[in-house]
C-alpha cells in the first residue's frame, strides 16, 4: 500500500526525466543515422559529383556497375574478407578452445597479447605490416608467381584483429558451457576426436559462425591497413573511395555503398539468427555482433 | 551425481597418457600469427625509427643509428599536429562518454525489454557502416549549399552559408560521431548487467536518484566507462580517415603525418619516428588518466567514509 503511494507521488518526476532521456535516445539515434541516410538519398543523384544535387535517377547505380574499376575492387574486397575470414576463424576459434578448456600459467601472457592487438591503433598496424612485409618478401613480394601477394598481404592483414575477435568470443561461448558434457563423452569411450566432433564442435558452432561473418565483416570495412598494403592488381573497395577523394567523388561511389551495406547488413542480420538459433538472447546476439562483450569484459 | 563427478575425472586420468601436447597447443598458430605479424613488425617500426633516408629513391637505410628523426618530429610544425591530434582526442573521448551515458542508460534501463534487443540492433548498423562511407555523410551533410545548411539559414540560426567543412571542428564531430558507438556498446553492457534490485534497495534507503545514480549506478557502471574511454580514445589518437575527408589541411592529426610520410614522402624513418611518438603518446595520457583516476577514486572513499562514520552518530 505505502509503496503503491510512493509510486504515485513519484511519477510526475520520473516521467519528466524519463521523458528526456527518451527525447536523447531519439536524437542520438537521428545523430547515428544521419549521414548513413544521406549516403543512400545521394546514391540517386543523377549530377556528377556526389555532393551536388541534381535529380533523382539510377544513373549512379547502373555506371558503378558497369565500372570496371570499381566492381574489380568490391570482388577484391570480397575475396579479401572471405580469405581473411577463414584465417580468423580457423586460427581464433583454436585459440579460443585453447583459452577456455586448457586455461594454465599461459592464459595471462596470451590474453595481454589479445588486448594489445585490439587496442593498436591502426595506423601503426597498417606501416609495420608494410615494413615488414617488403622486408621478407618472399610470398608476400612480387616474388610470389603461384598466388596474388596483394590478396595474400590482405588476407594476413586483415585476419589478425578479426582473430583476436573471434577468440574472445569462442572463449566466451565455451566458458559458459558445461564441460561436464565432453566429460560424459568421454566416459562413454568417445575418444578425443569423436568428442570434438559430436560435442564440443556443435555446442561452439554459432560462436564460430559469428566470428566468421564478424570478420568478413571487419575485413570489408578495413580502410587503413589496406591503403598501406594493397597492391595495384588487388585494390580493395574502400581504398578505391579514399583515392577518389583526391580526385572528384562522384555519385557511383555512394550508389556501390548503398549495395555494400547492403550487403554487410545481410551478413549481420544472418550472424543475428545464427545466434538466436545458439539460444542467446537478441541483446546478447546484438552484444556479440559488436564484438564488445567479449572484448570488455577481458579489460 | 558424485559417482559421475569421481567417473570424469578417472575418465580424464585414464586419457592423460595420449595427450602429451602442452596446454597452449591449439593457441600455436594464434601465437605465431601474433608474433610474425604483429609483434616482430611493430619491433621493426621502433628500429626504422632511428634510421635514414639514404636517397630519394630508396624509403630507409638503417646502417647508422641516429636520433635525429625524432629531433625532425619535434619541429614547431609538428609539434603544433601533436598537440592538435591530443586536444581533438580527448575532447573527442569526453564528449562520445557525455551523448553515449545517458543514450546507454535509457537503452539498457529504460527501454522496455522486447525494444531493447531491436535498438541495439540499430545501434549496431552505423558501427558496421564503411567508417569512410559514414564519414562521407558528413561531407555531403556539411556541404555550405547542402540543405542543412539551407534549412539552418532559413531557421536564421546561422547568417551565412554553413563553413565548417576542412576546420578542426567538423573534424571534432566526425571524430565524435565515427567513434561513439564504441563508447556506446561497453557502456550499455554495464549497465546492462546491473541488478535493478541495487537501485531499488538504495531508493528503499532512502537515497534520492541523485545520490542513487552516484554511489550505486556510477560506480558500478565504471568498468564500462573505462573500457569504452580505451577503445574510444586510442583509435580515435591514430585515426586519419575523419581528418582526411572533412578537416583539409587545417585538420591535420598525427596519423595523416606518419600517412603521409608513408605513402607521398617516402620518407620511412621519419614515419617511424612519429609512429613511435604518437604510440608514447597514448601511453602516456593513459598512465595521466589512470593516475587522475587513483586519485578522483582516493578522495570519494575518503569522502564517503566520513560520511559513513557520521551517520550512526
Amino acid at each position: 500500500m505505502s509503496a503503491a503511494t510512493t509510486t504515485v507521488v513519484r511519477r510526475p518526476r520520473r516521467d519528466w526525466v524519463n521523458g528526456l532521456l527518451s527525447l536523447w535516445g531519439i536524437l542520438v539515434f537521428a545523430f547515428l543515422f544521419l549521414p548513413i541516410v544521406m549516403i543512400v538519398i545521394y546514391s540517386f543523384n543523377d549530377g556528377r559529383a556526389l555532393v551536388v544535387w541534381r535529380e533523382f535517377g539510377f544513373h549512379a547505380y547502373t555506371s558503378a556497375l558497369s565500372n570496371r574499376t570499381i566492381t574489380n575492387s568490391v570482388f577484391t574486397s570480397i575475396r579479401a574478407a572471405g580469405g581473411a575470414a577463414v584465417i580468423a576463424t580457423i586460427v581464433g576459434s583454436l585459440a579460443g578452445i585453447a583459452l577456455a578448456r586448457r586455461p594454465g600459467k599461459w592464459t595471462i601472457a596470451f590474453l595481454a597479447f589479445v588486448f594489445l592487438v585490439l587496442v593498436t591503433p591502426e595506423i601503426v598496424d597498417a606501416i609495420s605490416l608494410l615494413i615488414w612485409y617488403v622486408r621478407i618478401g618472399g610470398p608476400f613480394g612480387p616474388g610470389n608467381q603461384i598466388f596474388n601477394y596483394g590478396l595474400l598481404r590482405l588476407f594476413i592483414g586483415h585476419a589478425l584483429f578479426a582473430s583476436a575477435v573471434v577468440t574472445l568470443i569462442v572463449r566466451a561461448r565455451l566458458a559458459g558451457l558445461d564441460e561436464s558434457l565432453e566429460e560424459a563423452s568421454a566416459d562413454l569411450y568417445a575418444n578425443a576426436t569423436q568428442t570434438f566432433r559430436k560435442i564440443t564442435l556443435p555446442l561452439m558452432m554459432p560462436a564460430v559462425l559469428a566470428g566468421a561473418l564478424l570478420a568478413f565483416s571487419l575485413s570489408l570495412d578495413n580502410t587503413i591497413i589496406s591503403s598501406f598494403v594493397s597492391t595495384a592488381n588487388a585494390s580493395p573497395w574502400p581504398v578505391y573511395v579514399f583515392s577518389s577523394l583526391r580526385s572528384i567523388l562522384r555519385p557511383e561511389i555512394a550508389a556501390m555503398s548503398t549495395l555494400v551495406l547492403l550487403l554487410t547488413l545481410f551478413a549481420l542480420a544472418m550472424v543475428a539468427i545464427v545466434l538466436r538459433r545458439g539460444g542467446a538472447s537478441g541483446e546478447e546476439a546484438a552484444a556479440m555482433i559488436a564484438g564488445v562483450e567479449a572484448s570488455s569484459g577481458s579489460a | 551425481m558424485a559417482e559421475a563427478a569421481t567417473g570424469a575425472r578417472v575418465g580424464a586420468g585414464a586419457k592423460r597418457p595420449r595427450r602429451r601436447l602442452p596446454r597452449f597447443a591449439l593457441a600455436i598458430p594464434a601465437w605465431l600469427l601474433f608474433l610474425f605479424f604483429f609483434l616482430i613488425p611493430i619491433l621493426y617500426i621502433f628500429r626504422y625509427s632511428f634510421g635514414y633516408k639514404p636517397d630519394i629513391f630508396r624509403t630507409i637505410a638503417i646502417d647508422r643509428f641516429t636520433f635525429d628523426r625524432y629531433t625532425e618530429s619535434f619541429s614547431d610544425t609538428f609539434r603544433d599536429v601533436f598537440s592538435g591530434t591530443l586536444r581533438i582526442s580527448i575532447t573527442g573521448t569526453i564528449l562520445c562518454l557525455l551523448i553515449a551515458f545517458p543514450f546507454a542508460y535509457w537503452l539498457a534501463v529504460k527501454v522496455p525489454s522486447r525494444w531493447r534487443g531491436l535498438l541495439l540492433g540499430l545501434t549496431i548498423v552505423p558501427f558496421w557502416t564503411n567508417f569512410l562511407v559514414r564519414t562521407l555523410g558528413w561531407l555531403i551533410l556539411l556541404q555550405p549549399n547542402g540543405w542543412l545548411s539551407g534549412v539552418m539559414q532559413d531557421l536564421h540560426l546561422i547568417g551565412a552559408p554553413l563553413d565548417v567543412l576542412d576546420t578542426r571542428e567538423a573534424v571534432q564531430l566526425g571524430v565524435v560521431y565515427n567513434y561513439l558507438p564504441l563508447m556506446i556498446f561497453p557502456l550499455f553492457v554495464a549497465l546492462d548487467r546491473l541488478d535493478p534490485a541495487l537501485r531499488e534497495a538504495s531508493k528503499d534507503l532512502g537515497a534520492n536518484r541523485i545520490r542513487t545514480f552516484r554511489q550505486v549506478t556510477l560506480p558500478l557502471a565504471m568498468p564500462g566507462v573505462i573500457a569504452g574511454l580505451l577503445l574510444v580514445f586510442i583509435p580515435l589518437t591514430g585515426d586519419y580517415i575523419t581528418a582526411a575527408v572533412l578537416g583539409g589541411a587545417k585538420g591535420n592529426m598525427v596519423g595523416a603525418l606518419v600517412a603521409s610520410q608513408f605513402n607521398t614522402a617516402q620518407n620511412w624513418a621519419l614515419g617511424s619516428a612519429m609512429a613511435v611518438i604518437l604510440i608514447l603518446m597514448i601511453l602516456a595520457s593513459l598512465a595521466v588518466f589512470s593516475l587522475i583516476g587513483f586519485g578522483i577514486r582516493a578522495l570519494v572513499r575518503r569522502s564517503r567514509r566520513v560520511e559513513i562514520a557520521m551517520e550512526p552518530a
